[in-house]
């Protein structure tokens, strides 16, 4: 026998499973977003028709894509299927993806961490990382968010906050 | 010190410094198998006649006889992809870079071709696409200031397609960077003030930004306390060597910092200002670096207070209450610029307004402000700034800098 | 800075440290194109939860690795010259090694020999230059590191080689596997890279960006081994002490070998002893010495030793001094809480009179050796404990 083993990896299916529901629930708020928020939606307006991008882990996913189509924004999936993807937001493990979609560590401090890769052109991935920002804000109570985000919108209007948060929440559970 | 819950910190190149450093070219390049180098340099720094130096220190152990002189101000793939036919063509195995920040960028382009046998340089653009070693490459900087001889990344324009490719790899890194006296002993005193005060926005902007971590740190105190004694000195006495060699040194560490805890507002809204404006990129670091300390106060006092003892000494720092550490720096660093202006006979501007261009004229005026605000929104820098960054706060911060006033920190919008 | 004479600096190795840093490894290995490699781990000394840990954070990544956690004080250059036919054969195109000290050795060595394939490992010659790049290798040091893992010097069958190539392209702590197995070996981490990290700050060759890395070191150790030792729990702590090694390591590949380093080194070749403990012991000594004869830069120990408060109320002249009984405190801060397991002299090491002498014949073959001969007669019975 030899005295070298090999040993082939194993699976992590339970982190796999949680973190592919948060993209799924995060991609399907996104498009909730656009339409609800006016900001995400300026946001959405200045990018290119067709634009694509993805947030997922390394090395083998999970992913989700979100894209413009006819001035739509779309969740797509969890593959880009073939489309061009202009900015990807790749979290440098499956583990660190846990983390951040479980609100142990938030966007800031991921990014503090060198926890991401992004990939793409720097304004497009800006916008992205804007508007994940406010999406945020609509989803988490305020004690978590304010946690997630640089600067907690305290200056949100009521109407917005509240009036947009139903409304995100609303669509995201309806895919609407 | 700081033990960030998680870090990562990355200079793989060799540092060779001193005032006869370039004689050590000969022995770093056989040492790693080379033995004809493409030495690719601009205009301007063989017009001063560094390139001679270069050349000559080099002698003939090794065949450093091909140089490119006419890398353009602005990184260009058409140039890239000319320099590297022109090394394939006469076999070379090496490159040497001399001068400032397009100059490197240039290098870089060209040794991705060259190594990986590229047609198309956009398929090595992004994160991760360069897997291997690349040819040997030695940086030799002719500025104090950008440390672009320490940074993994590079930028080339596609003039053609109005294409800006950006590429990021541990593997661009330089394989050597040699830190020589004579690279910079002719640099006129203004110039020498500006990209003195652009290494120094790398150290603090890195002590005080989100990625810092232990290593960036001590790289960031010891690059600070260096440029604050030693940029006035080499300003005054340009020809004073050990100034000349302490500033090279001090811009290469602030480099190591910055490019591994990176940068925030300074850097972006300096950046915005320099492609709307066309102003030097070392004058708007200078002007805007004490604005980024005060809009990021409230989130960093601490850290930004233990800045103090390495730029003031001790007596001042004891002199100083601990809660106003923070804001004695920020007064040092407005007083090394109002002595820089002073040295300079007033080319090294204080303030946005003060920046003029050749024929006189205000090279950035006030109602030119909101585009640089709206410019700076598409700038990575804002992604390391500890608080965040919108086109108001950009504004504001703008408004206060070009006037020269202290920034009205209860205006900061905190979250 | 010492602006007379030309001066060189280069650290090869990237450091990930903290939370979840094995899990970044599929990534960093991609980066440094490897898809291949083989673990090198000292399996009884980090025990059987280190390597199942390292294993599991490859988890969902897909790849293969393979496995020798062999490795022994004894591994000897036969074995590497076994495991280097099999790492031909089987193509392995990078290194994990997984602990501290003999893993880490046994990987540059047997990395060198796969890289330069050498028909015979057994007759590597440590002169022998190095003139190219080897595979990557990435050290994840764990309990019982001495900071050579991030060094550029690997030592087997008693031979040093030394090369720039040598050293690691990626340092991995991760504080899962910081804890040490008690406060002793917590200690000799610490120390070892206390000892190091002081030697090269203060040595007479300076550049900045050396003492970048030795002051981090200095720094860390004292904020952070009282308490490492004291609560072994205390993963942070631990975590600061693995860093502190990994930078002393750096710091020394750039330094000439010290007079601590060389002690360390030759009680642990013949006797095993951690370096840790035997730099612990020697330290005031040699810096007394130093202090005396006003040889090194006793007075730049003084600020990352004592913090920034301290070091400005102090007057620049009281400093070196200052620095010494500093550093004579935080030893005796150790000793209380570890008692005789952290030895004053060699005779609370049990060391017995004749292995001494074994020593003393080593010593005699270096240049430093007549100095480094009356230091160990001085340690034997622990002149300070007379003094004191």
């Amino acid at each position: 026998m030899s005295i070298i083993k090999d040993v082939q990896s194993g699976k992590k299916p339970l982190k796999r499973a949680y973190v592919a529901i948060f993209l799924w629930f995060t991609g399907r708020a996104i498009q909730a977003a656009a339409k609800v928020d006016r900001e995400v939606k300026k946001e959405f307006e200045k990018l290119p028709e067709n634009f694509t991008f993805s947030l997922g882990c390394l090395p083998d996913g999970p992913w989700m894509v979100v894209g413009r189509e006819k001035g739509v924004v779309k969740y797509l999936g969890g593959d880009s299927r073939g489309r061009p993807v202009q900015v990807r937001l790749a979290i440098k493990s499956l583990d660190a993806g846990f983390l951040i979609l479980s609100f142990q560590e938030s966007t800031t401090l991921a990014t503090a961490r060198n926890r991401l890769i992004t990939d793409g052109e720097i304004p497009y991935a800006l916008a992205i990382i804007r508007i994940l920002d406010i999406v945020e804000v609509y989803l988490l109570p305020k004690l978590i968010a304010s946690l997630a985000v640089k600067r907690y919108p305290s200056w949100w209007t009521p109407a917005r906050k509240f009036g947009g948060r139903i409304g995100v929440y609303t669509r995201t559970l309806l895919g609407i | 010190m700081l033990l960030p819950d998680y870090y990562e910190f990355c200079c793989r190149v060799k540092i060779v410094a001193g005032h006869d450093a370039l004689e050590k070219i000969p022995d770093l390049l056989i040492e790693r198998g080379a033995k004809k180098p493409l030495v690719i340099t601009d205009k301007g720094v063989a017009g001063a006649g560094l390139t001679d130096i270069v050349s000559r220190a080099i002698g003939d152990r090794v065949d450093a006889g091909l140089i490119a002189d006419d890398v353009p101000p602005d990184s260009d793939l058409r140039v890239v992809n000319r320099l590297a036919r022109l090394y394939r063509d006469n076999a070379c195995d090496a490159i040497i870079a001399v001068g400032g920040g397009s100059v490197m960028d240039t290098a870089k382009g060209i040794n991705i071709v060259v190594s990986e046998n590229a047609e198309d340089l956009m398929a090595f653009s992004g994160v991760g696409a360069l897997k291997r070693p690349l040819k040997p490459l030695i940086a030799i900087p002719t500025t104090a200031g950008t440390g672009s001889e320490v940074t993994q990344v590079a930028v080339i324009k596609d003039h053609e397609k109005h294409l800006k490719m950006a590429f990021g790899s541990y593997f661009l890194l330089p394989d050597i960077a040699i830190l020589d006296s004579r690279m910079t002993l002719t640099m006129p005193p203004f110039i020498t003030a500006m990209t003195g005060m652009d290494a120094m926005s790398h150290a603090v902007e890195a002590y005080y930004c989100l990625q810092k971590n232990p290593l960036s740190d001590a790289h960031s105190l010891a690059a600070v306390g260096m440029i604050y004694r030693y940029l006035p000195l080499a300003v005054k006495n340009p020809e004073d060597r050990d100034s000349r060699l302490a500033m090279a040194v001090a811009a290469c560490l602030a480099g190591i910092a910055f490019s591994n805890s990176m940068v925030g507002l300074v850097h972006n809204l300096g950046h915005a200002t320099g492609s709307v404006c066309g102003v030097p990129h070392g004058l708007c670091m200078a002007i805007l670096l004490p604005y980024g300390l005060e809009y990021n106060l409230h989130k960093r006092a601490n850290v930004m207070a233990e800045l103090l003892l390495p730029i003031a000494g001790e007596q001042v720092y004891l002199a100083t209450p601990p809660e106003q550490r923070a804001q004695k720096v920020v007064s040092l660093i407005r007083g090394l610029n109002e002595n820089l202006h002073a040295i300079t006979g007033g080319r090294h501007a204080r303030c946005l307004q003060e920046i003029k261009d050749r024929e006189g004229k205000p090279s950035v005026p006030r109602d030119i402000l909101p585009q640089i605000a709206s410019a700076a929104l598409l700038d990575g820098a804002s992604i390391y700034n500890p608080e965040d960054t919108d086109y108001e706060d950009n504004r504001m911060v703008l408004e206060a800098a070009w006037e020269g006033k202290p920034l009205d920190r209860t205006r900061v919008k905190k979250g | 800075m010492n602006s007379a004479a030309v001066f060189a600096f280069t650290c090869p190795v990237k450091t990930n440290s903290g939370n979840k840093a094995l899990e970044n490894l599929p990534v960093e290995l991609a980066g440094l194109n490897a898809v291949n490699p083989l673990v090198v781990a000292n399996a009884r000394a980090v025990g059987s939860k280190a390597v199942r840990t390292l294993m599991g954070a490859f988890g969902d990544s897909g790849m293969t690795l393979g496995l020798f956690e062999g490795v022994t004080e004894a591994t000897d250059l036969g074995v590497v010259d076994h495991l280097k036919n099999i790492c031909l054969e089987k193509k392995y195109d990078a290194f994990i090694a997984l602990g501290g000290g003999k893993a880490a050795d046994v990987a540059k060595v047997l990395n060198l020999a796969v890289s330069l394939k050498t028909p015979d490992a057994r007759r590597l010659l440590p002169e022998a230059p190095v003139r190219k790049r080897l595979l990557p290798l990435v050290v994840v040091p764990a309990a019982g590191a001495d900071g050579l893992e991030t060094s550029q010097l690997a030592c087997l069958s008693r031979m040093v080689f030394s090369s720039e190539w040598l050293a690691p392209a990626l340092a991995v702590l991760d504080p899962r596997l910081a804890r040490a197995k008690n406060g002793i070996q917590m200690a000799a981490t610490g120390l070892a890279a206390l000892g190091r990290a002081v030697e090269s700050h203060i040595s007479a060759d300076q550049n900045p960006f050396r003492k970048a890395y030795s002051f981090a070191a200095i720094r860390f150790v004292r904020e952070n081994l009282l308490s490492a030792v004291a609560d072994p729990g205390n993963r942070k702590a631990a975590l600061a002490v693995l860093n502190s090694a990994a930078m002393s390591g750096c710091a020394f590949s750039n330094a000439a070998s010290g007079r601590l380093h060389k002690l360390g080194q030759v009680f642990y070749d013949l006797l095993g002893i951690p370096q840790g403990v035997i730099m612990g012991m020697g330290l005031p000594l040699v810096l007394e010495d130093a202090l005396r004869e006003g040889r090194y830069d006793l007075a730049a120990l003084f600020q990352p030793l004592a913090g920034d408060d301290a070091f400005a109320q102090t007057p620049a002249e009281k400093r070196p001094e200052a620095a010494l009984v500093l550093l004579n405190r935080f030893l005796e801060d150790l000793r209380s809480v570890l008692g005789k397991e952290l030895p004053k002299s060699l005779r609370e090491a049990g060391v017995p009179g004749y292995r001494k002498e074994e020593i003393l014949d080593v010593l005699g073959q270096d240049e430093d050796g007549p100095y480094l001969r009356g230091v160990v007669e001085r340690m034997a019975d622990g002149e300070r404990e007379r003094k004191g």
